[in-house]
């Protein structure tokens, strides 16, 4: 066999050992990373909607909301993905609103790149040993009229207030306005689906 | 998304060698002259912006619509070695002097993480085609401009009494060490 | 029979230190700084670099006489990938708290220098078991610096080591070394130290 085939030969052998290899490796690996992606998005949902025994896939154009229903059918909530630009990088964070979008019910930021010790703590902030938690506990019933304000420095005083993390400003706020234009997004897409299952 | 963004956080805010760690072995290895960091930046933004397109259209146009997403990384690589085959040949048709300079690390760009990063983050980011061009040539933008200060530097060092045991490799990593601590201050600068 | 066993176990033992990957040779620098955050994530890195540089250098071992000179590097840098696939897969599906930490660097195994070097400059001359051992040893070479590294950032920068608080409250936690800063800095010092350890060790 001349040189070029023998080149030719060799390599289509190897890319297609190759290929047929990481095809069955796939097959069986992909139901697995599957199941993982799913059993995070339950945990997820259930930690910003309040009790609640399944939930409902709403696909909308823009984004999918997920309307936690009781046994009965009850529904206790929405919870939906808002992603964005934070400090360093996307943060993706799980919402919870109640049904007519007045009050929020929990978050939980799923994705972040930010700053290890400062604007992390917008996941968990070891230095409060009392609540390492406080910053995503703050929006639960926090009401978004029209929208969420940041203060710094202080604690909130009124319902629509948050409280930035010292020294973290700027995923703080960034946190915010992801969560406040989803909610914008989320509640006109909510409605108009409504709407058309009305008419 | 801003394509000016896009460009300005690869090159600057979030900087591939100082922010991501990507493309250290040439960082190391040819940052000792200026001249050859500048002819190295160079080849590399031209592979990272054609890598980017082509990866972008084997992704999109090949894997996603036959559901091969997993020969991502085996067909990624193939593209990148290529190219840089392809670039080998040009630059010693085009300049001999320069082909001899950059030596062995001309064949070595493609291990160069940087390119099959900057292919992967493209993807990850579900970036569309203009803004993976925009991100190769940004990334290359601040590959280049990350080994040219290091350059810049080390030329400097040569006068300098480095302690015996860190000459080379690790007075190298400490400065990195001092340009990454300073380019953090970019952070924020504007968002991706 | 004494000549024959350490001259096998010399081509083990010397990716551990004399040949050390990252310290002497300065390959895979970029997963020996973007994932030494933490011990267990160094401690993942080095375990799926071992497992892809022993499994490419076995396949290229046995095939090395069939490959033609033109596409070696090609060819090696399939296999690689194919292997590199495998693993990225098998950490999603097994562990997907570790896959998510090291994200996009685990497909970067692929063009980690120290595999396709050792390719390059061993298991294409080389008989399997050779390459088997020389492969072995410049993984564990390569795991235990990204370890001790992982360690060194942990403890510093975090007070904990494998997640278990280490250090006590009284410690502030030297945040530069979770960050890019740190790592360089970090790797810098242990090159320095290696380098001073060698030099002692010819003295003595």
């Amino acid at each position: 066999m001349s040189t070029s085939a023998r080149m030719i030969v060799v390599l289509t052998l190897i890319v297609t050992v190759s290929g047929g290899v990481l095809s069955s490796w796939d097959s069986y690996t992909a139901p697995k990373i599957q199941h993982h992606r799913l059993v995070e998005l339950r945990a997820a949902i259930a930690d910003v909607l309040p009790e609640h025994d399944r939930y409902d896939e709403l696909a909308l154009p823009a984004q999918t909301l997920y309307v936690g229903r009781k046994a009965t059918g009850e529904p206790v909530g929405i919870a939906f993905i808002a992603k964005g630009s934070g400090f360093q990088g996307v943060i993706s964070i799980m919402v919870g609103v109640e049904m007519d979008f007045t009050r929020l019910t929990g978050i939980k930021v799923l994705e972040q790149i930010e700053t290890p010790g400062l604007g992390t703590k917008i996941v968990t902030d070891p230095t409060n040993k009392a609540n390492p938690l406080w910053f995503p506990e703050q929006f639960v019933g926090v009401r978004p009229e029209p929208e969420i304000t940041v203060i710094k420095n202080r604690p909130p005083t009124t319902e629509t207030e948050i409280q930035a993390i010292t020294g973290a400003t700027i995923t703080s706020r960034a946190v915010v306005k992801i969560i406040n234009d989803a909610l914008k997004q989320a509640q006109i897409e909510y409605q108009s689906s409504l709407g058309k299952k009305v008419s | 998304m801003n394509i000016i963004l896009i460009f300005i956080s690869a090159a600057v805010v979030n900087n591939f060698v100082l922010t991501y760690f990507l493309g250290l072995c040439p960082f190391v290895g040819v940052s000792k002259r200026l001249s050859s960091a500048v002819s190295m930046g160079m080849a590399v933004t031209f592979v990272m912006a054609i890598s980017a397109a082509v990866t972008w259209l084997i992704y999109n146009l090949l894997l996603v619509p036959y559901h091969i997403e997993i020969l991502e990384y085996v067909s990624f690589i193939l593209v990148i070695a290529s190219l840089v085959q392809l670039v080998e040949m040009f630059v010693r048709k085009v300049s001999k002097p320069l082909y001899d300079a950059l030596g062995i690390y001309l064949p070595l760009i493609t291990t160069n993480c940087a390119i099959l990063g900057l292919a992967l983050f493209a993807v990850l980011r579900h970036y569309g085609f203009v803004e993976s061009l925009v991100f190769g040539l940004g990334a290359g933008a601040g590959f280049t401009l990350a080994l040219v200060i290091m350059a810049g530097i080390r030329e400097e060092l040569e006068l300098a009494d480095v302690p015996k045991y860190f000459r080379g490799a690790g007075i190298t990593m400490i400065i990195a060490g001092s340009l990454a601590l300073a380019f953090m201050g970019f952070s924020g600068l504007i968002s991706i | 029979m004494g000549k024959q066993k350490s001259a096998i176990t010399r081509e083990f033992i010397k990716g551990l230190w004399d040949e050390n990957p990252v310290l002497i040779s300065l390959l895979g620098l970029c997963p020996a700084l973007a994932v030494t955050n933490s011990a267990i994530n160094g401690l993942a890195m080095g375990l799926a670099t071992t497992f892809v540089v022993v499994c490419s250098s076995i396949i290229i071992s046995s095939l090395r006489k069939v490959i033609p000179h033109q596409v070696r590097i090609a060819s090696y840098i399939v296999i690689i990938a194919t292997f590199v696939t495998v693993a990225d897969r098998f950490m999603a599906a097994f562990y997907p708290a570790i896959s998510k930490a090291l994200g996009p660097y685990v497909p970067l195994i692929v063009v980690n220098c120290l595999i396709l070097g050792r390719q390059e400059a061993f298991a294409s001359k080389n008989n399997v078991g050779r390459s088997l051992l020389d492969a072995l040893g410049m993984g564990l070479g390569f795991l235990m610096v990204l370890f001790t590294l992982g360690t060194i950032r942990e403890v510093l920068g975090s007070g904990t080591f494998l997640t278990y608080q280490v250090m006590g409250d009284w410690f502030q936690p030297w945040l530069v070394m979770v960050l890019p800063p740190g790592a360089f800095i970090m790797l810098g010092l242990l090159i320095g130290l290696s380098n001073w350890i060698n030099d002692r060790r010819a003295k003595a």
